[in-house]
């Protein structure tokens, strides 16, 4: 399975207690000038993994071990008038999703956020280092 | 005159075995040393100096050879603990690391070249030792040093 599907697997199982929140296994695809994801508020879209592939180590007998960095953005954008109650819990549990992707040596995650009129957009970045 | 380039990958080769057949390049048994990261020949004289009454510097004469080969190498399964597949090279069979615990003597040939006939090499006998296996999630394959100890000369040759 891609690092992507393992992703919105990891996710919708840290969420399954949050039935307010859905994960979508669509692109976060624009729709009539819209992101889904701030169309459809409440619902987490996952992006296309972006893969970098660099050596780790280079060898006299020119064999070379690769390194692959892939890079998945997440979004998820809520009502910015009334936050909700429990989004802090939330987003750890999107955080938290990169600990349950196998065969990777170093993840890390982190969001920022964006304010639109009355949408507050959630950007998570993951990263995932496999040899 | 022209500098060694081993960019090609088919460059430095080492080979090792129990034998002096076993351990040359190309032998049909030979261990070849594979995903080698880096290699060094230390050919190291002792000296002792004296002083003269007759002469303003010191005088200075070398004593016998430290000689080693020390290298860096990424850890195969099959060459570090040994593929048992009943070579008649007990070097093969046994691995790096049972050739070291059993103290295996092992003869050893070093290409500078590559494998063709006349490439230049450095060979001799000696012992494993110094395997240091490590591995860590920002290294995460495992590596490990090793050092021939060689027992007498280094001797320069040709494939």
């Amino acid at each position: 399975m891609s690092k992507r599907t393992d992703l919105i697997s990891k996710i919708t199982t840290n969420l399954s207690a949050y039935t307010a929140f859905t994960v979508s296994s669509e692109m976060p695809f624009i729709s009539g000038g819209i992101p889904l994801y701030e169309k459809n508020m409440k619902t987490i879209y996952v992006g296309e993994q972006n893969i970098g592939v660099g050596e780790l180590y280079d060898t006299l007998d020119g064999q070379v071990i690769n390194e692959t960095t892939t890079n998945i953005n997440a979004y998820l954008s809520v009502d910015a008038k009334e936050q909700l109650t429990n989004i802090d819990t939330v987003i750890a549990q999107i955080l938290l999703a990169r600990n349950g992707i196998a065969n990777t040596v170093t993840s890390t995650s982190e969001y920022d956020t964006d304010i639109v009129n009355d949408v507050i957009t959630y950007t998570f970045e993951f990263n995932f280092t496999t040899v | 005159m022209a500098v060694i380039n081993v960019t090609d990958g088919s460059s430095c080769i080492l080979a090792i075995g129990n034998t002096a057949v076993n351990g040359a390049i190309g032998g049909v048994d030979a261990l070849e040393i594979p995903f080698i990261n880096d290699i060094t020949v230390n050919a190291s004289t002792g000296v002792t100096r004296y002083k003269v009454l007759n002469s303003a510097s010191e005088k200075a004469f070398t004593t016998p050879s430290t000689n080693q080969i020390t290298l860096n190498c990424l850890v195969d399964e099959a060459v570090f603990f040994g593929n048992a597949g009943g070579t008649t090279n007990k070097v093969t069979n046994d691995g790096l690391f049972g050739a070291s615990n059993d103290k295996t003597e092992v003869h050893f040939e070093l290409s500078f070249e590559g494998s063709t006939a006349g490439d230049k090499t450095i060979s001799g006998v000696g012992y494993i030792s110094g395997l240091a296996p490590t591995v860590s999630m920002e290294q995460a394959v495992w590596q490990t040093p090793v050092t021939i100890e060689c027992d007498g000369n280094l001797t320069a040759g040709t494939i």
